[in-house]
């Protein structure tokens, strides 16, 4: 037992040992183990680290045959007439799948596949076959080569009866079930049928989805549909399936710009632009002119635009402004992006300036609306008005004498404006600056417009200079929409309607998914303080500094302004004209900014009440209001040269005969 | 005997053993589920779960099989190897049946009760527990003569050869082979037989590979001489047998160090076949980037420590051998996985442990890891387990003396001994 016990005792710990041994040779084979996964980590991290992009692209370039993405067609823009202002173009790039037909070529043995697809492409696009040949030879796998790009639906479908199987009755179809390996690709292009007009307004968008400013950026997410996609897999080792999710294109939007008034609005404004180019100094008749005709009881932008202008269809081209010396110079300093900007920018709702004189109705309102005036005030001008330490002068520095509220107001004469300003004082001036929505966006449904609550007066920037000059449009800045939008509210009753461009927006089968109403912010002065204002800004253009502005058949009235810019004397000023059509009942408002005219006496506001003269004295009939004052016969030959008719009962048959008389002679001849 | 105290009276239990396995297995679903949904959604009219579900079905199977198998004692198998033997051999006959079950051009699967079940990965497991019987029962002396590295190998050999002409399934039949290899190899020291063997078999691998690529007309080699110039020159045979290898390498490459996130692997919607199987090691690297890869490596090479930890402290030597067996059956798959979809070794369908997708696998790993937790059950924490005493030597000459049976009944009476400690 003894032995047995003994030798039971050894032999176990011998296997232990034993046991043990083969425990340290693991040991050993896990280290091996673990050396081979270090060496499996490092070609991990070396594969990752010097292939990572060129696999990516890799797959990408994979992607694109096998999972397509089928392009959505962006929205329109029209105008208020259905006339289109933008629109998507389908265009088509050719894919050549040089895998594809070498593959059927290899399994038929021949080259039957490459030569009747090169042949087809050669026949119908003009191709240079042997290049292409040389390209299928050189790369096998390729299965996706843009062969053309960029063709317009026509000229593809002379290639589509190759690839597409003809039907029983048809007969000399071109169809050869031998073009293999070629598709196309259908995707859309931005196109402006009207180019340069209402660019400002519309914006453009470069590539699908991308917009910048204007309508474009404003309402990209309802102008760019949804991307459709193809998927292609192999269900099984051998047959190819197409699974489609198909686009959803975008929607339509309907805009209140009436395209005639935008052409006529963008023709005079060039005009004046060309009539004064380098007159004074080099460069255009301004640094910039704006626009802006809305109807004065709905806030519905008719007509918005300022020069210089670009064509959208092809936005970096800028030849027009200036020499290819001047863009390369300014690529050189690097400022070739800011003359883009403010080439693309939107004058009428970005730029900020000092409204000068335009303010006065405003200011007038102010007045009368918070009881402090009540129009029957007479104030004594002296030619300068001495405010604190500072001398002010009135416009032209000459002394007016007497004038009522309404005397100043047509005269445009600070002294009293700024007497008015003190009666008012400087709380109840701040609190109606922010009633009448200076300082704040009007909220128009375009990108890009200013915010100017920096620029605007607060309690601790104003004081009595500054209350002073603000009455009369100095010392802080405001955009032109602000401007027209306030304005349009004064004369229309005191409603204050949100500015807007866009009426409705259409799905792509044409049917309304949205009508946008006008919306009343709220009315910022009575009808009465209304009523006042129309009349005192009707003087101005009968009596007073805006009589060039008055357009032949109609009484308008409107309020001229020239505002010195800062720099101070320097002799800049943007001098502007605001006025209301027809006098008496207000429909549509018209504001014409001149930033910097290319004169050598700037401080004039006739360049701004010529051009919105012009602009009205077109626009006007156009809109179908009719004339209510006589047209004399300078005028009428005026209108006559316009080839516009004549609306009103009284002066249509005179008219008619003016007509005839004018065609006679041509008849008898 | 009472002078030796344990260090432990409970049983000791791996829970890091258990929770490695857990994260793989989680980590697995979540993978099938990426890389499956749309495939599956593609084939099976849009249920994109269908692999998922399959997959979740047969890991909870696994987990009830490997929880009975941790308490079934080892010394079962062995007393069962003829029978265990003899049904994986006769599981991977079954593919000559009427059970068997084709796909993708190769008879891999037997149908028995609805289910469907790879004989290869029975065979794995029928390897290991015959070859540790096997060595189990030789003398040392007999291990290292030519008689006992046929005993050993030969059995394991069969089973390779099976499933290799039978199933066509080459990857399967060097795991097996690979196996028994590394049994033989660690099972004795001081034996130069396998080293010479591997030297043998890598110099014969070379002139074959040089072969084939130097003369790659004249030699016929069928797909396999095509994988290896696949695997020389990738994208050359791109469209081709390297079509998989490269399009592992693009997912690789692509998703760089972070990966571009969990589902949003592009290769898995077509360009890699059967992403949720041998090639989701591809995938990984592609969602979840570099970080991925190297976190999965880096469990595996946890669990390769614990099951080499565990056998440091077992005191018996069958256990040490299936212990041995079970890690080589890892370390191989995973290492020859990860060297395929990296394109190091030519490409073979092998799939990553607990993570690829196939139900008979996981269920055949988790029963494996189950007999690990039973072994780790058995664990001696003694200090001169250890730190031997400097004296087994000589008696190591009389252990020879031993006869099996004399082994067997020492066995029974250390277990007697134990169960009466363990009583007290």
């Amino acid at each position: 037992m003894d032995r047995d016990e003994d030798k039971i005792k050894k032999a176990q710990a011998a296997r232990r040992a034993n046991a043990r041994d083969i425990a340290t040779r693991l040991g050993v084979f896990f280290i091996v183990v673990l050396l081979a996964f270090v060496g499996l980590s490092f070609r991990l991290f070396a594969i990752t680290r010097d292939n990572k992009n060129e696999y990516r692209q890799k797959i990408l370039s994979q992607k694109s045959y096998d999972s397509k993405t089928i392009n959505a067609k962006r929205g329109d823009i029209l105008d208020a007439n259905g006339n289109v202002l933008a629109a998507s173009q389908e265009r088509y790039n050719i894919i050549l799948d040089a895998r594809q037909i070498r593959t059927l070529d290899d399994e038929s043995g021949d080259r039957k596949v490459r030569t009747a697809t090169l042949s087809a492409l050669r026949s119908v696009f003009n191709v240079d076959y042997d290049a292409l040949n040389k390209y299928i030879d050189d790369n096998p796998g390729s299965a996706y080569y843009e062969v053309v790009k960029g063709i317009t639906y026509e000229d593809l479908s002379r290639f589509l009866p190759y690839i597409t199987e003809p039907s029983a009755t048809e007969k000399d179809s071109l169809y050869d079930p031998n073009v293999k390996g070629v598709w196309y690709q259908k995707y859309y292009v931005r196109y402006y049928p009207q180019k340069t007009l209402a660019c400002d307004v519309i914006g453009f968008s470069k590539s699908e989805g991308q917009a910048s400013y204007g309508l474009e950026e404003q309402y990209n997410d309802i102008l760019t549909g949804t991307s459709g996609r193809e998927y292609g897999f192999f269900n099984d080792e051998t047959t190819y399936e197409v699974t489609t999710i198909p686009a959803v294109d975008g929607n339509t939007l309907v805009t209140t710009i009436d395209t005639n008034v935008q052409m006529i609005v963008e023709k005079h404004l060039k005009n004046f632009c060309e009539e004064y180019k380098d007159n004074y100094r080099k460069g255009l008749g301004a640094n910039n002119v704006g626009c802006i005709v809305m109807r004065a009881d709905s806030g519905e932008i008719l007509a918005m635009a300022s020069y210089p202008n670009f064509d959208l269809n092809d936005n970096m081209n800028i030849s027009h402004l200036y020499t290819d010396e001047e863009i390369a110079a300014m690529k050189e300093e690097g400022t070739l992006k800011d003359a883009y900007d403010k080439l693309w920018k939107n004058f009428c709702i970005t730029d900020t300036y000092e409204p000068g004189s335009v303010m006065k109705p405003f200011t007038v309102a102010m007045g009368l609306e918070s009881g402090k005036l009540n129009g029957s005030e007479v104030y004594y001008c002296g030619g300068f008005l001495q405010v604190a330490d500072h001398k002010i002068y009135c416009h032209g520095r000459k002394p007016e004498g007497n004038l009522t509220v309404k005397e100043a107001v047509a005269k445009s004469c600070n002294v009293a404006l700024m007497q008015m300003a003190d009666t008012i004082g400087k709380e109840t001036f701040l609190e109606y600056q922010s009633i009448f929505n200076f300082g704040l966006k009007t909220n128009i449904d375009l990108a890009g417009e200013s915010r100017t609550d920096g620029l605007v007066f607060n309690d601790k920037t104003m004081n009595v200079t500054e209350l002073a000059t603000a009455s009369f449009g100095q010392g802080f800045n405001v955009t032109m929409i602000q401007m027209a939008a306030g304005y349009a509210a004064l004369v229309n009753g005191g409603y204050y309607y949100e500015p807007h461009v866009v009426s409705k927006i259409l799905s792509p089968s044409g049917s309304v998914v949205k009508n946008i109403e006008p919306r009343l912010v709220k009315q910022i002065v009575s009808s009465s303080t209304s009523e006042k204002i129309i009349e005192y800004c009707n003087s101005v253009v009968t009596d007073g500094t805006g009589w060039r502005a008055k357009p032949a058949g109609y009484s308008i009235g409107g309020k001229t302004g020239t505002a010195e810019t800062v720099p101070r004397d320097n002799g800049e000023y943007v001098v502007s004209f605001m006025c209301h059509a027809p006098a008496d009942h207000p429909e549509i408002i018209c504001y014409v900014v001149v930033d910097r005219p290319n004169v050598r006496e700037q401080d004039d506001a006739k360049y701004s009440s010529i051009i919105s003269r012009q602009i009205l004295t077109e626009i006007l009939p156009y809109l179908n209001i009719p004339m209510t004052e006589e047209v004399s016969d300078k005028e009428r030959e005026e209108l006559l040269a316009l080839e516009l008719s004549i609306y009103t009962n009284r002066v249509e048959q005179e008219d008619a005969e003016a007509d005839a008389s004018a065609n006679n002679p041509e008849g008898e001849q | 005997m009472a002078d030796k105290k344990r260090v432990k009276t409970r049983r000791y239990f791996d829970y890091l053993l258990l929770f490695i396995v857990l994260f793989l297995l989680g980590f697995g679903l979540v993978m099938i589920y990426s890389t499956s949904f749309y495939a599956a959604s593609t084939q099976y009219d849009g249920d994109g779960l269908y692999f998922f579900r399959k997959q979740a079905i047969a890991v909870v199977l696994g987990l009830a099989v490997m929880f009975v198998v941790s308490f079934i004692p080892v010394d079962v198998y062995r007393r069962l190897t003829v029978i265990i033997y003899i049904v994986s051999f006769v599981s991977v006959l079954l593919v000559l049946s009427s059970l068997a079950h084709s796909s993708h051009g190769a008879t891999r699967w037997i149908y028995i009760f609805g289910f469907s079940i790879q004989p290869a990965e029975i065979a794995k497991i029928g390897a290991i527990i015959t070859t540790a019987t096997i060595i189990f029962g030789l003398k040392k002396k007999e291990r290292l003569s030519a008689k006992g590295f046929f005993m050993i190998l030969l059995p394991g050999a069969v089973l390779a050869g099976l499933v290799l002409f039978l199933t066509k399934n080459l990857s399967s039949a060097i795991i097996i082979g690979g196996i028994v290899y590394a049994m033989y190899t660690l099972c004795e020291k001081k034996n130069l037989t396998p080293y010479i063997i591997l030297l043998a078999g890598i110099i014969l691998a070379a002139v074959a590979v040089l072969l084939i690529v130097k003369f790659p007309d004249k030699f016929s080699f069928g797909y396999r001489a095509e994988r290896i110039l696949a695997w020389i020159n990738p994208e050359a045979y791109a469209d081709g047998k390297g079509f998989q290898p490269i399009q592992s390498l693009y997912g690789i490459g692509s998703g760089g160090i972070w990966g571009k996130g969990l589902g949003k692997s592009v290769q898995k919607l077509y360009f890699l076949p059967e992403a949720h199987n041998d090639m989701i090691f591809s995938i990984i690297c592609e969602e979840l980037g570099l970080f991925g890869g190297l976190a999965i490596i880096i469990m595996f090479i946890l669990l390769l420590w614990r099951i080499r930890d565990i056998s440091a402290h077992i005191t018996d030597v069958y256990e040490n051998l299936l212990l041995t067996g079970i890690f080589a059956q890892i370390a191989i798959q995973v290492l020859l996985n990860i060297a395929v979809v990296t394109n190091t070794v030519p490409n073979t369908g092998i799939s990553l442990p607990f993570i690829s997708y196939g139900g008979s696998s996981v269920i055949i790993l988790l029963a494996e890891m189950g007999i690990v937790m039973r072994i780790s059950r058995d664990c001696d924490f003694r200090e001169e387990i250890r730190r031997p005493t400097p004296t087994p030597e000589p008696e190591r000459e009389e252990e020879e003396e031993l006869t099996p049976a004399e082994r067997a009944r020492a066995a029974r009476a250390a277990r007697a001994r134990r169960a009466k400690e363990k009583t007290r």
